[in-house]
């Protein structure tokens, strides 16, 4: 079979559930022998899941996602589809819904026509074509504007072509490549509110590549962290959050506070800890599956809004004494830092309570509970393709 | 309040209506002194005319031959056209965007014909032609005009894709199903068209009024009409030579306005 003779897959197929299950498996990329872009990425995008791809630039997220959609050819590895490797195929015989950034409309064709245009290149006849267009722009709002030009819509009626023109043709997966970098904050989060909006209404799995932590967090069910061409962690943004894997993650989803310190003994999935200062506590198990042996120096991540601030009576599973080095009041919380454990720790204590505040040079006693802190592994660096086997 | 820039412009203003008036005057003057030196009623080319009549008009356009060498100039200028049309926009599209070793080279190629001297290409196309026994027919030299302004439309519909055509349309089209002919309409076509417009107009011009290729692949049923012009000075020496020249002048003043009308800002490519 050609590939020429081949059809974009047929719009008739059933698509229960929002969309296919799309697994990416040990994807490799590499543009110039011996370096590469992407490596060992893997991962699986559930029917009806909007699951993130995020790091900072460079981290080969977008590469990542050019590969599922076609732009670009994986040097090893497998992209299914409902169990079918797509990977040889050019984009236009994929079936995925991509929104770029920018959106690039069609700029001489009506909202209509942009719409239509998947059902067109599909072979939909044209009554066909033009109800199931209708159909979708009243789904996004924007019904009343299918005969305007693109250039005439505001940037949010713009988006939501995009996501109609993406979506009419009922997709296996929407792919988005930072809709979103280009504009500023209040606009952002508008878009991201209509984004998930849409997802709910019409139930389709979306893949999302961001460099924005916070859009990633409000945005997502699973968030893949990316960094130098491999996926550092993947989770929920709570589990991301709570307990990172390596101190990337930790300092790219936030501020957190890194600790050093030695390992004293493990109880089931936490660790005993002795600070550099020689106080004792306690931590998650780091993430990596390594266990650590008595003796061992480790990290220890921990949020600042993690850390209470204990009164004479309460009582915690870690507990240390700081001398207040100074604060900012922020509104909704305020932030102080601490000379604690030998260094400086970050502590954000919440509700704002003027009455409360801490003056610098008073003794406090702060504490944690053993999941609040997260002892930090470094991931090992998978094989090199060419010398596996 | 004017810029200190403006104002240092207004301060030349009248240096530079000192030098371009006589520049302009020089360029123009002899152009439009054609047109009432065709209307003369007398059979010598002078100024002022000898009395206002049409009948250089009337010989020029009762003269079979002086016709039948205008509408050959049109049919090669339709072929030249043709060809540049299809390869300047087929470089143009297939080098958009492109880098790889040897563009320089291929772009050096495409440009040639522009600087290499005419006489030159002339003798070639006339050697070439002979050697293959296809001399002397107006089909050869709308092939040679057709390399000769496939430069145009190249660097017209170049310049259009540059700044009308958004890489991520390719891909939002082909991720939308579409194939190469459809990526080509949807999405090349609209944004290369009014380059190809503009680039076309411009190569029937320059074809239009071609002499030195025209000269050298000349036949004795295929000889252009400036071609005719040039021989009839030198022999010749009729108004009917002023009346084909007004046609000319005709020619290039709708070439301009065409080229105003096409080239005027689409603010929907972009």
């Amino acid at each position: 079979m050609t590939v020429a003779a081949q059809q974009p897959a047929p719009v008739t197929t059933p698509n229960a559930g929002g969309g296919r299950r799309v697994v990416v498996h040990d994807v490799w990329k590499s543009y110039t022998p011996g370096t590469y872009a992407v490596r060992n990425v893997g991962f699986a995008l559930e029917p009806g899941e909007f699951l993130t791809l995020l790091g900072p630039s460079g981290s080969g997220k977008t590469t990542t996602l050019m590969m599922i959609a076609g732009f670009e050819t994986p040097s090893r590895g497998e992209i299914r589809v409902n169990g079918i490797d797509v990977a040889g195929l050019p984009p236009e015989l994929r079936n995925f819904g991509i929104v770029f950034q920018g959106y690039a409309l069609f700029p001489h064709k009506s909202v209509l026509h942009n719409v239509e245009f998947a059902l067109l290149m599909r072979g939909v006849a044209r009554r066909e074509r033009r109800r199931r267009a209708l159909d979708m722009l009243d789904k996004v709002g924007l019904a009343g504007l299918a005969a305007r030009r693109p250039r005439e819509l505001s940037g949010g009626q713009q988006q939501r072509v995009a996501l109609a023109r993406a979506l009419v043709f009922e997709p296996d997966a929407l792919l988005l490549d930072e809709p979103l970098g280009a504009l500023d904050r209040k606009l952002r989060e508008t878009l991201q509110a209509e984004i998930k909006e849409i997802q709910r209404r019409v139930g389709i799995s979306i893949l999302y590549v961001t460099h924005d932590q916070d859009e990633a967090m409000t945005m997502s069910d699973r968030i893949a962290v990316m960094n130098d061409g491999r996926i550092v962690q993947i989770g929920t943004p709570a589990e991301l959050y709570l307990h990172p894997a390596t101190p990337f993650v930790a300092d790219f989803l936030g501020e957190t506070n890194l600790l050093t310190a030695t390992c004293l003994g493990t109880d089931g999935g936490h660790v005993r800890l002795r600070f550099a200062d020689g106080a004792i506590g306690w931590a998650a198990a780091a993430r990596d599956g390594v266990a650590r042996r008595i003796g061992d120096s480790v990290t220890v991540a921990i949020r600042p809004e993690r850390i209470r601030v204990l009164r004479r009576t309460d009582s915690t599973e870690t507990m240390i004494d700081g001398t207040v080095g100074g604060g900012t009041f922020l509104g909704r919380h305020a932030r102080y830092v601490v000379a604690a454990l030998g260094g400086r720790l970050v502590v954000s204590v919440g509700g704002g309570d003027p009455d409360s505040a801490l003056d610098a040079g008073t003794i406090v006693r702060l504490g944690w509970s053993r999941d609040d802190a997260q002892i930090l592994g470094e991931p090992e660096a998978p094989p090199e393709p060419d010398q596996r086997r | 309040m004017a810029s200190p820039d403006r104002a240092h412009g207004r301060r030349f203003y009248p240096l530079m209506v000192a030098a371009c008036v006589p520049v302009l005057a020089f360029l123009v003057l002899p152009t439009l002194v054609i047109v009432p030196m065709a209307l003369t009623a007398g059979d010598l080319i002078v100024f002022p005319p000898q009395g206002i009549s049409g009948h250089a008009f009337a010989d020029y356009l009762g003269d079979q031959q002086w016709m039948q060498s205008t509408k050959l100039s049109f049919e090669v200028a339709v072929l030249a056209v043709a060809i540049a049309a299809l390869a300047g926009t087929s470089a143009a599209v297939a080098l958009h965007g492109k880098r790889f070793p040897g563009r320089g080279a291929v772009t050096g190629l495409i440009l040639a014909p522009i600087v290499v001297p005419l006489v030159v290409l002339g003798l070639g196309d006339y050697l070439l032609f002979a050697a293959l026994g296809v001399l002397g027919g107006w089909a050869g030299i709308g092939v040679a005009h057709g390399v000769l302004v496939t430069p145009y439309v190249y660097i017209s519909v170049a310049t259009s894709l540059a700044a009308g055509l958004n890489p991520a349309l390719v891909r939002s089209a082909r991720s939308l199903g579409a194939r190469p002919t459809s990526v080509f309409r949807h999405v090349y076509w609209p944004a290369l068209r009014p380059g190809l417009c503009a680039g076309a107009v411009l190569a029937f011009a320059v074809s239009f009024d071609e002499v030195v290729l025209a000269w050298f692949l000349q036949g004795p049923q295929s000889t252009t009409l400036p071609v005719r012009m040039f021989t009839a000075v030198q022999f010749e020496l009729t108004p009917k030579i002023m009346a084909s020249a007004s046609l000319f002048i005709g020619l290039a003043t709708l070439t301009l306005l065409a080229q105003a009308l096409i080239a005027r800002p689409r603010r929907d490519l972009v």
